[in-house]
């Protein structure tokens, strides 16, 4: 009996230390991120590098919205490159729109393809095949057509890919809530003469208002991060976030704290996304085929 | 058919009635389902069947942006631009790199997440809190990742740091400059970001096995490992393929990371295949070259895909 608690005991030790580790090495990227973020210039790549900054700054974020303005030696040396302002403008204005679309169209296809078999039973399926292919192979034809409609560079471009490559999730993701709802609700309450338009909306939609939001902030969390198309469709006037970060580490080269600075600002609405639906990211990722 | 005056005279007359009525109420359904589904028909043929139908016929002519006529009036070249595809070597090469990456950082993935769901079966103090820090990586944009590791492997960065404190001065290594180093940072970039997602499917895999045939096995003198092997193991096999798929097929698309971390090179030696698409068609404006690999690839995928999801149909 002793040995058998002790055995526990240990293998408890074991595992919380396991834990740790495991902590230390998801954690130690981004806290070096974090760390350079808050780093005048003499120390971004001072020998030995030191976790935490010897002189904390936030010049790096201020550089990052106003490059002209010369904020503890780093704003002169950034001076080229571009405000990250319209990025975050374009970002704003893109990915919410786009993750609105895919999730209004994606739930009204959800409820027709679960309840009716609309469009056929593998219409779901065929939807998959949205995201089985590298995207770079739809953005080849893509381009061609965009351009003769002149979409190049502009934020309605990247709204439309955005609702489109993401609708495979919204529709699978939200046919599983709909799923859960007991079609002999809608049905009692058609039977008492109301519509169909008023059972989806006041009916079904109010049950599923939850799963809604998870989805919704899911498909945020994808078009928000998404690079590719954004870096192929869009040069100036459109571009998101993600391409503005890429820009910084190939073109601004050497400017490693406004670099970290920017990856933190992009990464915060992400991650308050993600932590929200803590429970729904394997359903998300998984198209629903795993649930939690 | 019923005597008169009977209150079910009218049969035929109320069949005939009802059956409006349900034909109406199918009528009804039908056109509902269909016009809930119409938007997303139609984005599907925007995106999905018009480009299918312009990238195949783009892959049979001859055709660059910089020619100076629409593609519509291209010359045929009907499979020569297939035929380019089986002499480039540069091609070969970047798909043996995305299967590369596929085979190492999906398999080092399940095998680290297999690990990592097992050991957090059983709990420890703090367990709660470890999970949700372990999540945050799938969260995190690609090119931030990307960002994060390309600061961690400087040449004056905190990897070398470490590495000159264990093994001397001398243990400073270009990681960016060597074409086997320089891939393995970018896998283990992909390891950190898409290990918690394998980690978190079988971890919630595992909880909602059924406890009954592991203590079955357990009563007949069954050690853990053989528990494990035969009867833990099949039964997450359907999780198991669904992640293992899905993994695969996003990592195969892998270009965030290389386009970040080291934009291919160097030369082209970590060159992957959305990569090399993307410069044959966006940077160097073959683009109905680009789309030949495009369809080549969407051929050899829906052929994979077919031959990994027939276990999970079955299963």
């Amino acid at each position: 009996m002793e040995s058998r608690r002790l055995r526990e005991f240990t293998d408890a030790v074991l595992r919380w230390l396991a834990g740790i580790i495991v902590c230390a090495i998801f954690l130690l990227p981004l806290i070096w991120v974090l760390s350079i973020s808050f780093k005048p210039p003499e120390e971004w790549i001072a020998y030995p590098p030191r976790l935490i900054p010897e002189k904390i700054t936030t010049s790096n974020y201020v550089v990052l919205f106003q490059p002209g303005n010369p904020v503890g030696g780093v704003g002169a040396m950034v001076s080229a490159a571009e405000p990250v302002t319209r990025a975050f403008i374009n970002s704003i204005i893109v990915v919410p729109i786009a993750t609105a679309a895919s999730l209004v169209i994606g739930f009204l296809a959800a409820y027709a393809t679960t309840r009716f078999q609309a469009g056929g039973k593998s219409l779901p399926l065929f939807v998959l095949t949205t995201r089985m292919f590298p995207p770079v192979a739809f953005a080849v034809p893509l381009l061609v057509y965009f351009r003769a409609l002149g979409l190049i560079d502009t934020q309605l471009a990247l709204i439309l890919m955005y609702t489109g490559f993401t609708i495979a999730f919204s529709l699978w993701m939200t046919r599983g809530f709909i799923e859960g709802v007991p079609k002999s609700i809608e049905e009692a309450a058609i039977l008492d003469g109301a519509s169909r338009w008023r059972v989806l909306f006041t009916i079904t939609l109010p049950l599923v208002k939850g799963g809604l939001a998870a989805t919704g902030l899911f498909v945020f969390i994808l078009n928000w991060t998404e690079f590719l198309l954004a870096q192929i469709f869009t040069s100036r006037q459109a571009i998101t976030i993600p391409v503005q970060v890429s820009h910084y580490v190939g073109a601004v080269g050497r400017f490693y704290g406004p670099m970290a600075a920017l990856g933190v600002v992009a990464s915060i609405p992400v991650v308050v996304a993600g932590y929200i639906i803590q429970r729904h990211l394997v359903t998300g990722f998984t198209f629903g085929l795993v649930r939690e | 058919m019923a005597s008169s005056g009977h209150p079910l005279a009218d049969t035929s007359e109320g069949r005939a009635s009802f059956l409006s009525r349900l034909r109406r109420a199918v009528d009804e359904e039908r056109f509902f389902g269909t016009l809930l589904i119409t938007p997303m028909q139609l984005l599907l043929w925007f995106l999905l069947i018009i480009p299918t139908i312009i990238v195949i016929y783009l892959s049979l002519v001859a055709w660059e942006p910089r020619m100076g006529v629409d593609w519509w009036q291209a010359p045929f070249a009907f499979l020569r631009n297939y035929a380019q595809i089986f002499q480039d070597g540069r091609f070969w090469a970047a798909i043996g790199r995305s299967l590369g990456v596929v085979v190492a950082a999906g398999g080092l993935e399940f095998a680290v997440g297999l690990g990592l769901a097992l050991l957090f079966m059983r709990d420890f103090p703090g367990k709660r809190i470890v999970t949700s820090v372990i999540l945050y990586p799938m969260m995190l944009p690609w090119v931030v990742v990307g960002l994060a590791f390309y600061l961690l492997f400087l040449d004056r960065g905190p990897v070398n740091f470490v590495l000159t404190q264990w093994f001397g001065s001398g243990a400073t290594v270009e990681w960016f400059k060597n074409p086997l180093l320089a891939m393995g940072t970018i896998v283990l970039a992909d390891i950190w970001q898409w290990t918690p997602f394998l980690f978190l499917i079988l971890y919630s895999g595992l909880g909602a096995l059924p406890k009954d045939p592991v203590e079955a096995a357990m009563n007949l003198g069954a050690n853990r490992w053989q528990i494990f092997r035969h009867v833990t193991l099949p039964m997450l096999k359907p999780v198991i393929l669904i992640a293992l798929v899905i993994r695969a097929l996003e990592a195969f698309k892998i270009f965030d990371l290389v386009f970040v971390m080291t934009g291919g090179g160097p030369g082209t030696s970590t060159e992957t295949i959305s990569l090399y698409i993307y410069r044959v068609g966006f940077v160097f404006g073959q683009l109905s070259y680009a789309a030949a690999m495009a369809v080549l690839i969407l051929v050899m995928i829906t052929l994979v895909t077919r031959f990994a999801i027939q276990p999970i149909e079955e299963g």
